[in-house]
């Protein structure tokens, strides 16, 4: 077998004359085992590059790797939370706007219930007071009494 | 432009990151570790990816300057290595008398010598062999690494390239 052209493929290749294709040519000429003796001390030049070429690291350090990184991400997604922490307040203060106008709702509710009768808006306005709404027909009779009188004084006119 | 992902295009750069600081350092542990420091700075700098032409080169390049304090550093260790392996080597070179007749044998003598060869080459040379025999970049992506010239870049391989012929030449003329 003729190797001349392997032979000034080296002869290039030590010159740094070869392209990249040329370079790979060689490479795969010296992987394989019946290499002629007198070019079996360059196979060992190619058969190093092969063997560094294998180093490589194992899926452990992805895993750390990645690790790294979300730990990374959640510290710098720090001034987000300070910006939610600079906003709490103002949770607090719909909070208490929603508690209070919950509260409003539910107070006007049973306004709005109780107006039929004044005895019951009296009941309802001194929670549970029982001498109130003993006195509640008071007013009753006094408005009562008003109506009467406007009445009267319709008819007069 | 395309968006860049850590996972799947930073990430994935692991391998070629190592073996260039495993050239660097010569050390292993410590090319994972520049390798860990230089994933963890391209991370850090992730709102510039977009202006970067080449986040390939650009890690290439943080490894190499990371490779090289650590080797700086533990420069005194990396002799210790060396000395270690020539100790080595010396010893089963005595121990190849005896069995060279065995071409299995005396292949992976050449290999071991040329490895030590090329570990003795100066830095820039061993990264750059590193960069152009194994992950086959051209001249420019190398230079763009390096910060170096093309020119520059293919005199320093010329030299690495030269002084392993000779070296390898010299075993073959008067034996190992």
């Amino acid at each position: 077998m003729d190797y001349k052209y392997i032979e000034q493929l080296l002869e290039r290749y030590w010159a740094c004359e070869t392209s990249l294709k040329e370079e790979q040519i060689l490479r795969t000429f010296f992987q394989q085992e019946d290499v002629p003796a007198h070019l079996m001390a360059y196979k060992a030049v190619f058969d190093v590059q092969q063997e560094q070429a294998e180093a490589s690291l194992g899926e452990d350090f992805d895993a750390r790797m990645l690790q790294i990184v979300d730990e990374q991400s959640t510290v710098n997604s720090q001034p987000l939370t300070g910006w939610r922490r600079r906003l709490r307040p103002l949770y607090q203060a719909a909070g208490l706007v929603a508690l209070i106008l919950t509260i409003g709702m539910a107070a006007q509710q049973s306004f709005d219930g109780s107006e039929k009768t004044e005895q019951t808006q009296y009941a309802e306005a001194d929670s549970m007071e029982s001498p109130v709404q003993e006195l509640a027909p008071l007013p009753e009779q006094q408005a009562a009494l008003a109506a009467e009188q406007l009445d009267s004084l319709n008819l007069t006119r | 432009m395309k968006k860049i992902s850590f996972r799947d295009d930073v990430l994935p750069m692991k391998n070629r990151l190592y073996r260039l600081a495993l050239r660097i350092t010569l050390n292993p542990a410590e090319a994972e570790d520049a390798v860990q420091d230089t994933l963890i700075k391209v991370w850090e700098h992730r709102e510039e990816w977009e202006r970067i032409e080449s986040i390939e080169a650009y890690a290439h390049t943080i490894c190499r300057n990371i490779a090289l304090d650590m080797a700086g550093k533990a420069g005194h260790g990396n002799v210790q290595l060396n000395e270690e392996l020539r100790v080595k080597n010396e010893e089963s070179s005595m121990f190849n008398v005896q069995c060279s007749m065995f071409n299995e044998f005396e292949q992976k003598e050449r290999l071991s010598l040329v490895k030590k060869i090329m570990d003795t080459l100066p830095e820039v040379q061993r990264s750059i062999m590193e960069l152009r025999d194994i992950e086959g970049k051209t001249y420019q992506e190398i230079g763009n690494i390096l910060k170096l010239s093309e020119s520059q870049v293919k005199v320093y391989l010329h030299r690495a390239r030269t002084s392993i012929r000779q070296q390898v030449d010299k075993i073959e003329k008067y034996g190992l």
